[in-house]
């Protein structure tokens, strides 16, 4: 909220406070100022009176003037259009600084000018409060202020504005009032209020009928005044609500205004003329529409709280009154109400007709259960001085304002040990004084009487916190909690979680974080996407409406991304759990692009193909101690987002934990991107594995025999069916086998293949001889003859 | 006989290659060579020259042989030299490197801070990120009718399930879990979801991390010696913080807590807009009524609780403009990332 220095000193004394101190100091007691304005900047100003003016002969726009200044006569060529002799003017002599530029003495086109003659927007006046002709010409002043005076102060320009960003608990310092009982409280001075306790509680006998037929108004007060006179305000009060930012509008409203700020309680002044009948009803459950004070008609809700009179709806409480009971300028008498509604049903009413006033703000966040009553007093004291009011009628109302005040206790001990502090019982008496919390103290513990407008004290930890923010928490000296000692460490899966990061990274991957939320579509495709995935009842698009079911669906568009920017040869990878109601689980997914270029010009160059992702998999399986002999890759046939016949479902101990491959050449279309394989992994499964644990083996002394043999097999044989073979003739000689060459081409059949494969023989207990060589090297070629129909390749 | 010496020696002297050197050796040691022939000469001399004669031979052919061996080894040692020489290679090629990736920055700097925590004995709690609206929400002493919880900011499934807006959620589930049992000493990170549209400092979905602490009279004073460690882990050594009072329902008395601008070093500068501080955390004392709710007894224990935003830090941290880079991941973007801390 913006909080007027003038107008704020007006309750409590700010003599020798600056603005900036006050601003610091309020934002330390938890009050965060967000800005410091002054409404005008300027030095060097004075208030002149033109006394000649005549056009400039060498321009078309320019005047010359002579303007007394009290002290001396200074020439000056002006360029507002609305300049004209005799006018009291705001002059920026010599050496002014203003917020756009500094005066200095010069000459335009050949007559000297000492000074500049100026509007109000050159002062620095924010130019929402202006009018065109005000943003166009220089400001003209009362013709009966005195020459030489210094500019801003004369004027009441000299005023700051304070921009307060209120907590949500202190719905108090939407009063100006609580403003001041902060600030006295906290410098440690008097308040003086303008409030008339029970100035409106006298008042002629009243025919008006006041009542409220729903819960969601529990107070409602009305007050007839039979005669006000309508007028401009007086000149602090139109200063005062401008410097706030609210236009002046004539006395009477601007009175309901001043004293909503003042007091934080909205009011609501009817036309007494235009009432359909003398009586206030407050209902909801009401559906037809209402035109409200800003002309526009707005259809009701069933819920809405409303005004009425002879069951016509008159105002939407809360919010904003009807247009055809206003104020204007021929208003003779006013019906005056006060009430309190629902907050919540306030905010959703706003909400819906899009509609935050100054009243809905204030009903929302709550309001001090007694500022009805002394908004009324406020209001009925300044109709009376500055509105003529007479046959002024007592106060109607329905519901009763409880002056009941709660009290809250607090032991000193209670205060120190949760702030970690030592506070004396003297100064905590002391903050709870100054806070107008009249505190008793018995034995240590202190009883609090909390002022009704502080909505925000219930309990014992609420005194607490004002006892910190009173004597500030920059002397808190801080410690470490002292406990016992605990460990401190990752869970299982938080620690895959970065095993499997550390190892994407050292593989040549950037970790990817994209957006959880996606479009429908995406939840339809990818890797076993999850059943039943949650959508959102209000999203803030249909891109983001649905809660992921896969990674790679939402990680394509990255990957798409980067390459439509030119990026070729990536890899990235997403670690991320997946959601849906009761669900969790916990996925790895990586896309890789182009190739991987470790040296180009030594042409250490290796493609992400399906065997990239295939060595991914592989490599971090083994790391995280699966042993690659549970680990199989099945045919992905059929697949509509892989490549059906370069992907595979891969699974451990015949589980299915992923798929990876090529992405399918439709998709890869659909999607903008040119090929990439990619991969996602179900890593939840790998918590509830058996993981192998490193062990020391012996390291095998016998010397081994290395064997190299090609077979000629059909096109349809897959290699893995002859590593079977072939380490099915020995289980305990044959160390490895290793495929180095996979041929097709002129040099076999047609519909053959061949495969180079390097054998190593060794057994762990004697050093193979010749003789037992030669039988497993012909036992080797045997199985292939037999169980593949392979034929020895001769080179 | 001097000649033979002074000769053979001049000879071996001028020998440029280990083939030449052969050729020479051949002439003076062969069978039919010079010393072999000077040698077949002593058979013509007297009985008493002969020992004379023979030990000035064998003077002259281990002389011979010694100028051999050193001048074949220099030969040698040259003939290294020229095959080294051709081994030259153009040093400023480009390297064979290894390919590295990178850690996503909010991954660098979430992990940074749980191991920080993890160092002062704080295990890592996580939660759903599909959440009841009961843990997220009414645990946290947010009643129902509040403004937070208003379909305007919150990702509702339905009535009863919701996208976490805060960490908060795991904080709840968490005291739930401990039974009343002290010390509760955790840090909860996690994803966190709001109806925000995105822009440069807004993100619908961000990384929090909330820190809790319950145990025998846990202080405000507690929290403040925790925070100012963390601020100089993540900020450097010479980051003091303020506290200054603010408002959660989760916490009472709540805390904002500012940084000391790490960029202008608190003297005001574009980063900390002018003020030399930088707001980085929400904190507090545990709210009773959340100790209660849990099943903790507040007259009888406390709690401090504190929560940052990583995008925030990583912003500040890598000076990083705009928060939708972080989602992005444009790789141009994310190959900065490569000094981890």
């Amino acid at each position: 909220m913006k909080v007027s220095m003038q107008w704020l000193g007006r309750y409590v004394d700010l003599t020798n406070i600056k603005a900036e101190d006050l601003a610091d100091k309020l934002t330390l007691a938890g009050l965060e100022v967000e800005g410091v304005d002054p409404i005008a900047q300027g030095t060097n100003l004075v208030i002149g009176e033109v006394v000649f003016c005549e056009a400039h002969p060498e321009s078309d726009h320019l005047s010359i003037t002579k303007v007394n200044v009290g002290d001396e006569v200074l020439d000056i060529v002006c360029g507002a259009p609305n300049v004209a002799k005799g006018q009291k003017v705001i002059v920026a002599k010599v050496g002014a600084v203003l917020p756009e530029i500094t005066i200095k003495a010069s000459n335009i086109k050949g007559q000297a000018s000492n000074g500049m003659i100026c509007s109000l927007l050159e002062i620095g006046i924010n130019p929402k409060a202006l009018s065109e002709d005000q943003k166009n010409g220089i400001e003209v002043l009362d013709p009966r202020l005195e020459v030489g005076q210094e500019a801003l102060s004369t004027l009441g320009l000299d005023d700051v504005i304070l921009d307060i960003k209120q907590t949500p608990n202190r719905s108090d310092f939407n009063a100006l009032w609580s403003v001041a009982y902060e600030v006295g409280a906290l410098f440690n001075r008097e308040v003086n209020l303008p409030w008339q306790k029970d100035f409106a509680l006298k008042g002629s006998k009243s025919d008006l009928i006041i009542a409220s037929e729903t819960p969601k108004c529990p107070l409602i007060y009305g007050k007839k005044i039979g005669r006000v006179t309508i007028k401009p305000s007086p000149e602090w009060m139109r200063r005062d609500l401008e410097a706030v930012g609210m236009k002046s509008i004539n006395n009477v409203v601007d009175i309901s205004n001043y004293v909503m700020l003042e007091t934080g309680q909205p009011l609501h002044f009817y036309d007494g003329a235009k009432l359909p009948k003398m009586e206030i009803i407050v209902k909801d459950g009401l559906s037809e529409s209402i035109t409200t004070l800003d002309g526009s008609e707005l259809p009701l809700d069933s819920s809405d709280i409303v005004i009425t009179s002879n069951n016509q709806a008159i105002g939407l409480a809360g919010i904003m009154g009807g247009e055809d009971s206003k104020i204007d300028e021929s208003t003779q008498s006013i019906v005056i109400e006060a009430a309190q509604f629902s907050p919540s049903q306030i905010r959703h009413t706003s909400r819906r007709v899009n509609l935050l006033t100054e009243a809905s703000q204030r009903f929302v966040k709550g309001l001090d259960p007694q500022s009805i009553l002394k908004a009324l007093d406020r209001a009925t004291e300044l109709l009376v001085e500055y509105a003529d009011a007479q046959m002024i009628e007592e106060t109607i109302n329905s519901g009763e304002v409880s002056k009941d005040l709660h009290k809250v206790s607090v032991h000193l001990q209670h205060i120190n040990d949760l702030l970690g502090t030592e506070v004396s019982l003297a100064s905590a008496l002391d903050i709870f004084s100054r806070l107008h919390f009249s505190p008793v103290e018995k034995e240590g513990c202190i009883e609090c009487t909390i002022p009704s407008y502080r909505l925000d004290i219930s309990v014992a930890e609420d005194l607490i916190e004002e006892v910190g923010r009173f004597i500030g928490y920059a002397d808190l000296k801080g410690s470490l909690p002292v406990m016992p000692t605990t460990q401190g460490s990752y869970d299982a899966r938080q620690a895959m979680r970065q095993r499997l990061r550390q190892l994407s990274v050292g593989f040549g991957m950037n970790e990817v974080i994209t957006y959880s939320l996606v479009h429908e579509d995406k939840t339809k495709m990818g890797v076993y996407p999850l059943d039943n995935p949650a959508s959102l009842l209000s999203p803030l698009s249909e891109e983001r409406r649905f809660i992921r079911n896969n990674l790679l669906a939402s990680m394509l568009e990255t990957a798409a991304y980067n390459q439509a920017h030119k990026i070729k040869d990536f890899g990235i990878f997403e670690v991320s759990n997946l959601n849906t109601i009761a669900i969790n689980q916990e996925r790895y997914a990586f896309i890789l692009s182009g190739q991987y270029e470790r040296s180009i010009w030594q042409k250490q160059v290796l493609p992400y193909d399906y065997y990239a992702a295939k060595g991914i998999v592989e490599r971090l399986l083994s790391e995280l101690g699966v042993n690659l002999s549970r680990v199989r890759f099945d045919s992905n046939e059929g697949s509509t987002f892989f490549h059906p016949l370069r992907s595979a479902i891969v699974k451990i101990d015949n589980k299915v934990f992923g798929v990876i491959g090529e992405i399918h050449p439709k998709l890869a279309k659909a999607q903008d991107l040119s090929t990439v394989v990619m991969g996602e992994l179900i890593i939840e499964q790998l918590l509830s594995l058996k993981l192998a644990k490193v062990r020391f083996s012996p390291v095998n002394k016998m010397p081994a025999v290395v064997r190299d043999i090609a077979l000629v097999v059909d096109e349809a044989v897959m290699v893995s069916e002859i590593e079977k073979v072939i380490k099915a003739v020995s289980k305990d000689r044959i160390q490895s086998v290793q495929i180095f060459d996979v041929y097709q081409g002129d040099k076999v059949e047609a519909g053959k293949k061949s495969i180079a494969l390097k054998i190593v023989y060794q057994a762990n207990d004697h050093t193979l001889s010749e003789e037992e060589i030669t039988q497993l090297y012909n036992n080797t070629i045997e199985a292939c003859k037999k169980g593949l129909n392979a034929q020895l390749r001769i080179a | 006989m001097e000649n033979v010496l002074k000769e053979g020696l001049l000879a071996i002297e001028a020998c440029q290659n280990l083939g030449d050197l052969q050729n020479v050796r051949n002439e003076y040691l062969s069978k039919k060579g010079l010393v072999t022939q000077l040698m077949g000469k002593m058979k013509d001399l007297p009985a008493e020259d002969k020992p004379a004669y023979g030990a000035q031979v064998n003077q002259i052919k281990q002389s011979l042989e010694a100028a051999f061996k050193l001048k074949e080894e220099a030969l040698q040692e040259a003939a290294f030299d020229v095959q080294l020489q051709k081994g030259k290679i153009d040093l400023s090629l480009p390297s064979a490197m290894p390919l590295v990736g990178t850690l996503h920055p909010l991954t660098i700097v979430q992990t940074e801070i749980e191991q920080f925590f993890m160092g002062m004995g704080y295990l890592v709690k996580e939660g759903p990120e599909v959440e009841l609206d009961y843990y997220n929400f009414e645990r946290a002493n947010i009643p129902q009718d509040h403004p937070a919880r208003d379909m305007q900011d919150t990702f509702y499934i339905n009535a009863e399930w919701l996208l976490r807006t805060h960490t908060t959620a795991i904080q709840t589930r968490t005291l739930e879990a401990y039974k009343g049992e002290i010390p509760v000493k955790v840090i909860c990170p996690g994803k966190v979801f709001r109806k925000d549209d995105d822009d440069a400092t807004h993100s619908h979905q961000f990384v929090q991390i909330e820190g809790l602490v319950v145990g025998d009279k846990i202080s405000l004073a507690d929290l403040k010696g925790t925070l100012e460690l963390l601020a100089r882990h993540l900020f450097g050594e010479a980051r003091v913080i303020r506290f200054r009072p603010s408002y959660f329902q989760f916490t009472e008395p709540s805390v904002e807590v500012d940084v000391s601008c790490h960029i202008c070093n608190g003297k005001g500068c574009p980063t900390c807009k002018q003020s030399g501080w930088i707001e980085i955390l929400g904190a507090g004392m545990v709210h009773p009524n959340v100790l209660r709710m849990a099943g903790f007894d507040p007259e009888k224990v406390s709690g401090f609780a504190f929560g940052l935003g990583v995008e925030r830090v990583a912003l500040l941290k890598y000076g990083i403009d705009d928060i939708r880079h972080l989602y992005t991941n444009d790789l141009r973007f994310l190959n900065n990332f490569r000094r981890f801390e």
